[in-house]
């Protein structure tokens, strides 16, 4: 099976971010929240692949380019860094169920902390592809000022609101703070979509202020993977099994029901990454 | 010298056309790699160890990596038995290939009950034994270190089934080589060598293990070859049943070392992660090292250390 995929451009974005391009010379093409394994590696250190969520899609007459968004963070990331445009890499996927973005979802509210913003900008702009003029929403921002990053980018697809922890730009506080500064304030509207990417600490605020609110969301999960593709059960999500999601796109083949039938743990790589706000278990998660 | 290296290799009652299978646990039910391997090239499907009841398995954040190596911690997650004959066995109706099923339990009377209904079905053609489950009744010691309670573990199966009949050692004892007498005289067809050497990676800023609340994993991957292959080395001079070797191998050069050390069939792990055409490179590798070095069949090659 051919996996090798030529290295368009390896880009330095800012700080330790960087993106990288690549054809899209295999099928099927990737939807917004999927993502590929990359080897990160010649030889077996650092060992498994990792796993790269599509940031971009885009056509380009009629082939399609991606665009990886990733931050250096290790051995594997530093090694990916110093690929050079006319190198190749060896990739897998892409796996996992991408976000719903529907007919109906307006406007798009993106939530992220950091490199989360990764995935949520394929959302923002598969969203608007698919509905002119729809309203993108974007939070995002990061422990301090100079650690932000992709602002001018998401300023292209959405209105932007800054936040960070200190308070040295934008709100002070964090993203569930934001956002629920600005429900409070009724300066969203009533119904909106979220879509969130960042730590779970994040996400599990976020889920309760949904319960809160009442608004839907849909977030995506991350943990260290061995594979990828569903055989070495090490992504276990605990879900609540009474909210288990399923739909056309989602049918989380992988759920690991206990002897009692009363806990459910699913796969990251097979039922999510995209998940339900409402149907990740995040107290197990967390604890 | 003319025809192919013959590659082959019998198993108690089963005849593998070639030794290269996946390692129990890292291949899933073995359908998850339908999408880069045909199956139906390779020496056995071993599926990950099946227990009597479904298993949840570990809490999350089962993996972390370490320097040329998975620290991880499934905890059995699996569907049972039942479900596994029902839901997951029909699949292999339409291969060849020879199956081995991964058993696991916490009584002895659980190990018997599994390889009962494991025995009634056909398709199914042996069983690697996973002996790194805890025993409720020993304390929850795993059934692994104790060489009565593998002495009586191993009997009752043998009584319990003709299919081919492995036993998966651990490497957390002082000498693997009793162990493995043991299942040779109690009429095991085969013993695997490693199982997963438990260990532990800490994260310093937050103080906690990697592995979050399970705090310790089996440690797989390159990282526990030489320790796989000594082991292999030292226990193929004990018995003289097959040894199927396990640890670290990514290609043809990790195995031949496993087979020249004394392993007759070799089993891929954590690298089927990392490229999951491995096995038939692998099996590949080791038909053109013997075309290379002129051996027409495997046996020639099985513990063949110079050690003058």
């Amino acid at each position: 099976m051919e996996r090798r995929y030529e290295i368009l451009r390896n880009q330095h974005i800012s700080q330790n971010y960087f993106k990288i391009t690549l054809p899209v010379t295999h099928s099927p093409l990737p939807i917004p929240g999927q993502f590929y394994q990359v080897r990160c590696s010649v030889g077996t250190d650092p060992l498994l692949r990792r796993p790269f969520s599509v940031h971009r899609l885009l056509q380009k007459g009629s082939s399609h380019l991606m665009e990886i968004l990733y931050r250096v963070a290790g051995k594997g990331t530093e090694w990916l860094s110093k690929r050079e445009k006319g190198g190749s890499l060896d990739i897998l996927g892409p796996f996992g169920n991408g976000f719903l973005i529907q007919e109906g979802m307006d406007p798009i509210v993106l939530v992220s902390r950091g490199i989360g913003i990764a995935p949520l900008y394929a959302v923002g702009e598969e969203a608007l592809k698919g509905k002119k003029g729809r309203k993108i929403i974007i939070l995002m921002g990061t422990r301090l000022r100079e650690r932000i990053f992709y602002e001018e980018e998401c300023k292209k697809i959405g209105e932007v609101y800054l936040y960070t922890d200190d308070g040295s730009r934008g709100f002070h506080g964090r993203a569930p703070d934001l956002l629920c500064h600005l429900l409070e304030r009724k300066r969203l509207p009533e119904r909106f979509s979220l879509f969130a990417c960042g730590p779970a600490q994040m996400l599990k605020e976020l889920a309760d202020l949904s319960e809160r609110f009442g608004f839907e969301g849909q977030v995506a999960m991350e943990d260290r993977m061995g594979c990828g593709f569903g055989a070495c059960l090490s992504c276990a999500c605990p879900l609540k099994p009474e909210k288990i999601t399923t739909n056309f796109q989602w049918k989380k083949p992988a759920l690991q029901w206990s002897e009692e039938g009363d806990q459910v743990y699913s796969l990251i790589c097979k039922d999510g990454p995209v998940y339900d706000v409402k149907e990740v278990d995040w107290n197990e998660w967390i604890a | 010298m003319s025809g192919l290296p013959d590659l082959s290799l019998k198993l108690g009652r089963l005849v593998l056309k070639n030794p290269v299978m996946p390692a129990s646990g890292t291949f899933g039910y073995g359908q998850e790699y339908e999408q880069f391997v045909d199956l139906n090239q390779l020496g056995a499907v071993i599926t990950k160890t099946i227990t009597p009841k479904p298993h949840l398995g570990s809490f999350p954040h089962r993996l972390t990596e370490v320097p040329s190596g998975s620290l991880a911690t499934i905890g059995l997650q699996n569907v049972g038995i039942d479900r596994f004959i029902e839901d997951k066995l029909p699949y292999f109706e339409g291969l060849q290939v020879p199956l081995i099923i991964s058993i696991g339990a916490e009584t002895v009377e659980d190990y018997v009950d599994v390889t009962k209904k494991v025995d009634l079905q056909k398709r199914i053609n042996g069983i690697e034994l996973n002996v790194s489950c805890p025993n409720v009744k020993k304390g929850g010691i795993h059934f692994g270190v104790d060489l009565e309670v593998i002495r009586e573990l191993v009997t009752c199966l043998r009584q319990t089934t003709d299919k081919t009949l492995i036993i998966k050692l651990s490497p957390m004892v002082a000498d693997i080589r009793p162990f493995a007498e043991i299942c040779q005289q109690c009429g095991a067809d085969g013993i695997t060598l490693i199982n997963a050497p438990v260990g532990m990676a800490i994260d310093i800023e937050t103080r906690r293990s990697r592995l979050g609340r399970n705090i310790t994993g089996g440690l797989t991957g390159p990282a526990i070859r030489p320790l796989a292959v000594r082991w292999v080395w030292w226990v193929a001079r004990t018995v003289d049943i097959p040894i199927l070797g396990v640890g670290g191998i990514t290609g043809a050069e990790d195995a031949l070392e496993f087979i020249i050390a004394g392993a007759s069939a070799v089993e891929i792990g954590t690298y089927n992660f990392v490229d999951p055409e491995a096995l038939l490179k692998t099996m590949e590798g080791i038909r053109t090292y013997m075309a290379r070095h002129h051996v027409r069949t495997l046996k020639e090659l099985i513990k063949s250390l110079e050690v003058s």
